[in-house]
């Protein structure tokens, strides 16, 4: 990983900005210049925010050196505001994660650069809470 | 129009003794020798990991040195884990353009240069490091997700999901050159290690080195290259409506123009089984498996030389003749191109006349088609 592009991208990964295309209005993650649904350049910033789903999710245990300390990481497919993305979860352990139960956002160390110790954040989900459980409807 | 007249493999290990250059070279005068050339116009060097991992720049120039054909065009491809068959199409369409009458194509990667953690740091760029790549996805994170996907999805328990490895693994058994050549039971991957639970250890292709090559001419032969095809699909499986659904892999597929009755006839495929999520993704995504239906349309039988359809990998697959990354797709052509022939050193598909191979990058960024015909 590098520094200068972790600070480059620090809007997007800290408050989860992605695209809205104006032209076929479909809304994705990440930033984008273009539409990568119908390359248009009609586009705008977005925030990915609305009510949160976990759609699936993998413990993952093979990780790169930089995330030793991190393994075993929970990944996650999260649906966001109609927006699907994938991300790591956070704050639970393997046994409460249920398809289709509710998330939020929150801002989480995702790994630590080996030679300089920056640590690197970015948004990740977990249980929502306020109860709701599973909302697989 | 251009045909198939050689090809050279090197059995995928972890090599240890053997250096990037070394592979290449062995794997490439063997296609020669097969080829019965000792010249080309072109080499045409497929190569992905290695850039990261061994960290030599114009590859292709020195493979072409080194194989002492000086003064030979060279060029190098790198499209991720389907470097392979880029480099055919780069391969095939200097040849139907009439840029060149005979070119060798290489591929070439070395994975264990370093320890597992180097290499999954290098595949993760697989991915989009600007949107999944970012998190620690591993190498087998993704596919854990999808694979979590399609067994909720359509109530497949992990031991149906089985059946891909073990077929796999009895195949490798018999193939010469594949690094994987023990046998394992459904019930053994189910309870292999977890890497990206519900991946298991077993799931997976091994890291390992290895370098393959073919020669393509314009002199008529007795393979024929029918069609070769390619499309690029949205960034990240999240992205798309289906995250099973494999847009590029069937867009490629389509632009080759055949009947639905011409890819069901079709003798032998080598397909893109980096976990066993993907390879059922791909068989659905044809069609030649109904959605939620390929683990169990498998442990039935299909797909074998016994069952009915395509047989498919019979060399092992990426999971046990093993996957270097930007290799795999030149073993892929090799091993169908012996099928066709006839003369493939392990499970043989009797008879075949039409072989396809499929090769994609992680979960379907962009993908390659090649179809091959017996003459």
């Amino acid at each position: 990983m590098s520094i200068a592009r972790h600070w480059r991208r620090r809007h997007n990964l800290y408050r989860l900005i992605g695209t809205r295309c104006r032209s076929c209005g479909r809304t994705f993650y990440p930033q984008a210049q273009r539409c990568i649904y119908c390359g248009s350049s009609d586009v705008e910033q977005a925030r990915i925010d609305g009510e949160a789903r976990l759609l699936s999710y993998s413990i993952v245990y093979s990780v790169t050196d930089e995330a030793r300390y991190e393994a075993p990481v929970i990944l996650g497919l999260v649906e966001v505001g109609g927006v699907k993305l994938i991300t790591e979860i956070t704050d639970a352990s393997p046994g409460e994660l249920e398809v289709g139960m509710r998330l939020e956002p929150v801002l989480r160390k995702v790994s630590i650069h080996g030679e300089s110790g920056l640590i690197y954040y970015a948004v990740k989900f977990r249980p929502a809470m306020g109860g709701g459980g599973s909302g697989e409807d | 129009m251009a045909w198939i007249s050689g090809v050279g493999m090197v059995r995928i290990n972890r090599h240890y003794q053997k250096g990037l250059r070394d592979l290449a070279v062995e794997a490439a005068s063997q296609a020669l020798r097969d080829a019965g050339i000792d010249g080309v116009d072109y080499v045409v060097v497929a190569s992905s990991s290695s850039y990261k991992q061994v960290g030599q720049l114009d590859l292709a120039g020195y493979t072409a040195s080194y194989l002492g054909l000086r003064g030979a065009r060279s060029l190098a491809v790198e499209a991720g884990e389907a470097s392979g068959l880029a480099g055919l199409l780069a391969a095939y369409s200097l040849v139907a353009s009439g840029s060149a009458d005979t070119v060798l194509l290489v591929g070439v990667d070395k994975l264990t240069e370093y320890n597992s953690g180097e290499a999954y740091d290098m595949i993760e760029g697989l991915y989009d490091i600007e949107g999944e790549g970012f998190y620690n996805i591993g190498h087998a994170g993704v596919a854990g997700l999808l694979m979590r996907l399609y067994m909720h999805e359509y109530g497949v328990d992990r031991l149906t999901m089985s059946y891909w490895p073990a077929v796999m693994h009895a195949n490798a058994k018999q193939n010469p050159y594949a690094m994987l050549r023990f046998a394992v039971t459904p019930e053994k991957v189910a309870s292999a290690m977890p890497l990206a639970d519900p991946v298991t250890l077993l799931d997976s292709y091994p890291l390992g080195d290895g370098a393959a090559a073919v020669v393509i001419t314009k002199r008529p032969g007795q393979v024929r290259i029918a069609g070769v095809e390619t499309a690029t699909g949205l960034p990240s499986p999240a992205h798309r409506d289906d995250p099973l659904y494999l847009e590029s892999v069937a867009e490629a597929v389509s632009r080759l123009g055949l009947s639905r009755e011409e890819l069901e006839g079709i003798d032998v495929m080598e397909i893109h089984d980096s976990f066993t999520i993907t390879a059922y993704m791909i068989l659905e995504t044809l069609g030649l498996s109904d959605k939620g239906r390929a683990a169990k349309d498998l442990a039935e039988g299909k797909y074998t030389v016994e069952g009915g359809g395509p047989v498919m990998n019979p060399s092992g697959g990426l999971k046990a003749r093993g996957h270097p990354i930007g290799a795999t797709g030149v073993y892929q052509l090799a091993e169908v191109t012996m099928q066709l022939r006839g003369d493939f050193p392990g499970v043989k598909v009797d008879g075949a006349r039409r072989g396809m191979v499929i090769s994609m990058n992680a979960m379907g960024s962009s993908a390659y088609t090649a179809l091959l015909q017996a003459e």
